[in-house]
């Protein structure tokens, strides 16, 4: 049974139809981006899977048990962390303190109004390692809002991996990245899923990093999906072809 | 921290060296001083933006005023028991308020204070409308007790909540569920989607800074001896958040400071002219503009320096 599964996902905005019956299974370990065009419908889709846009029919399924009626942060405590295409992060807080409030979520006396020495002890080590991971722990003490485009960026999959998810779900994490910045942050992030213990489902535009960080590649035209295996077939098929990589192969 | 102690001292002993009516208005300044605190929660610690705070000072004021006139309940029991309910109550208001964000939040909690302001105009039985609750006693016990009668005696139970209160937010804001808070201020979309409830988590820190809002309100009408309408009105809402702004939002202790510096500078300025509070405003802008983090700012930067 595969960890994620997608059915017959749909959501109409009045006579627009974003995302069109899409169905999609990750396996656990599996790294699986979504590709294709502006428009596509793979930001709506990742809003469908974490819940923040109810779909109009279909369904996700999360190790066998449907989310259907499942609000964001159930989603999230159920083990789906995402970053966001656009940074957000909380500017004011070292990065260190921003991994440990993302760790907090995900422990029982989370809530607790007094004390919580040994919620922060905890929830610090596990903010800590997702830094160190990522290659932070020297800016670890700065405010996220000083930090360079590319740091919070990466502090922002960080603050995900923190929460030690079952599926980390990536929204552009090479968005408005010079160059040089996008080939550290997918060294970075190509280290990180070396392992094979995350599984890891990316939206993503640049091509290179696709290649780079996919073993499945799922791709996108206007809310349908016309393509749907591993990159090398990916790449030669012909309607990806017309629709989207434009002769990148 | 040793500031703080000394503080203390110096409030502790401030019956032995001040007038009774020194006193009266020190008394007075700590009430308001820990109805400013309580907003501080709101507005400094979670940014969300109450022009209704008077709500909570009403609801404790004449809760207190009628369990006193109507009932035996001795006068710390009733104090509590009004805070409790103001507290409760706001679960009730944050449900309905936290629907909205932003401005519409603010929108929200003023229409709810001028509700309850209206309300207090029409249930005679309870608001005693516009002629107010009058002849509220400060009820010997428990026990036979009779020191919080005094003048002084009253002091020092004022002065007890208040440092009770400050140490309850000082701790609360430290806490996991502070963090929270602060996450939310910061960025509570972020926040949401980090797996929080920031519904639950605005609707509890409402429903404390009532129970805490309403803990001043309660203390405030047995010591006037009365409550009216005026304790609602929209005026003394914007009046709080003038206070937790010129003493220092997010800090706890500012807001404290803010509440004094409103009451001495009324009590000044309204020896020289009618139109004091033109001049309250112009230095309200003053902070504003020059001094965003307030009176207690100002001083922790000279501590710095």
């Amino acid at each position: 049974m595969a960890l994620l599964e997608l059915d017959g996902l749909t959501k109409r905005y009045g006579g627009i139809t974003a995302v069109n019956g899409v169905g999609m299974r990750v396996e656990a370990g599996e790294v699986r981006a979504v590709i294709g065009p502006n428009g596509a419908g793979k930001t709506s889709l990742f809003h469908l899977i974490t819940g923040v846009v109810v779909a109009t029919s279909g369904e996700v399924r999360f190790d066998g048990r449907s989310l259907s009626g499942m609000s964001s942060y159930q989603r999230c405590q159920a083990g789906l962390s995402r970053t966001f295409q656009l940074t957000s992060l909380f500017p004011e807080m070292s990065a260190r303190e921003n991994c440990r409030v993302a760790a907090q979520a995900r422990l029982g006396r989370r809530w607790q109004p007094w004390g919580g020495a040994g919620v922060f002890r905890e929830a610090s080590a596990r903010g800590d390692e997702a830094l160190e991971r990522l290659g932070l722990t020297e800016i670890a003490g700065r405010p996220a809002g000083l930090l360079s485009h590319g740091d919070q960026r990466l502090l922002e999959v960080a603050m995900a991996l923190a929460q030690r998810p079952r599926v980390l779900l990536l929204d552009e994490p090479t968005q408005g990245l010079s160059v040089e910045e996008t080939l550290t942050a997918v060294e970075t992030l190509a280290g990180l899923l070396a392992d094979g213990t995350l599984t890891v489902l990316l939206v993503e535009h640049d091509m290179e990093v696709v290649f780079r960080l996919a073993q499945k590649i799922t791709v996108m035209h206007r809310g349908t999906v016309i393509a749907d295996d591993i990159p090398s077939v990916v790449k030669q098929d012909a309607a990806v072809q017309a629709a989207y990589l434009g002769g990148y192969a | 921290m040793r500031g703080l102690i000394i503080a203390v001292i110096v409030l502790a002993a401030a019956p032995l060296g001040l007038p009774p009516f020194a006193m009266t208005l020190l008394t007075e300044a700590l009430i308001l001083g820990l109805l400013a605190m309580s907003l501080d929660l709101m507005v400094g610690y979670t940014r969300l933006i109450s022009f209704g705070h008077a709500a909570a000072y009403g609801l404790g004021a004449y809760t207190c005023g009628d369990l006193l006139l109507h009932t035996t309940l001795p006068l710390p029991f009733a104090v509590l028991a009004a805070a409790l309910a103001s507290g409760v109550i706001a679960i009730g208001v944050a449900w309905t308020c936290t629907l909205a964000k932003g401005v519409s939040f603010s929108m929200l909690t003023l229409a709810f204070a001028q509700l309850l302001y209206a309300v207090a105009f029409k249930w005679t039985a309870v608001t005693g409308a516009s002629d107010g609750l009058a002849g509220i006693p400060r009820r010997a016990g428990p026990f036979g007790l009779t020191v919080f009668q005094t003048k002084n005696g009253y002091y020092y139970l004022v002065l007890a909540c208040l440092l009770g209160a400050y140490a309850f937010c000082r701790s609360l804001v430290q806490s996991p569920f502070g963090a929270v808070l602060r996450g939310i201020r910061e960025n509570e979309p972020k926040t949401l989607s980090l797996g929080y409830n920031t519904r639950l988590y605005k609707i509890a820190v409402v429903a404390i800074s009532f129970a805490l809002g309403g803990l001043s309100g309660a203390l405030y009408s047995p010591f006037a001896g009365f409550a009216n309408t005026d304790l609602l009105f929209w005026l003394f809402s914007g009046q709080v958040l003038i206070m937790v702004i010129v003493g220092g939002k997010g800090t706890l202790i500012g807001p404290i400071l803010g509440a004094a510096f409103f009451m001495l500078l009324e009590h000044v300025l309204s020896l020289y002219t009618e139109s004091w509070a033109l001049f309250f405003g112009l230095i309200f802008i003053g902070f504003v503009t020059f001094a965003p983090d307030g009176i207690w700012g100002l001083m922790r930067r000279r501590a710095r320096v």
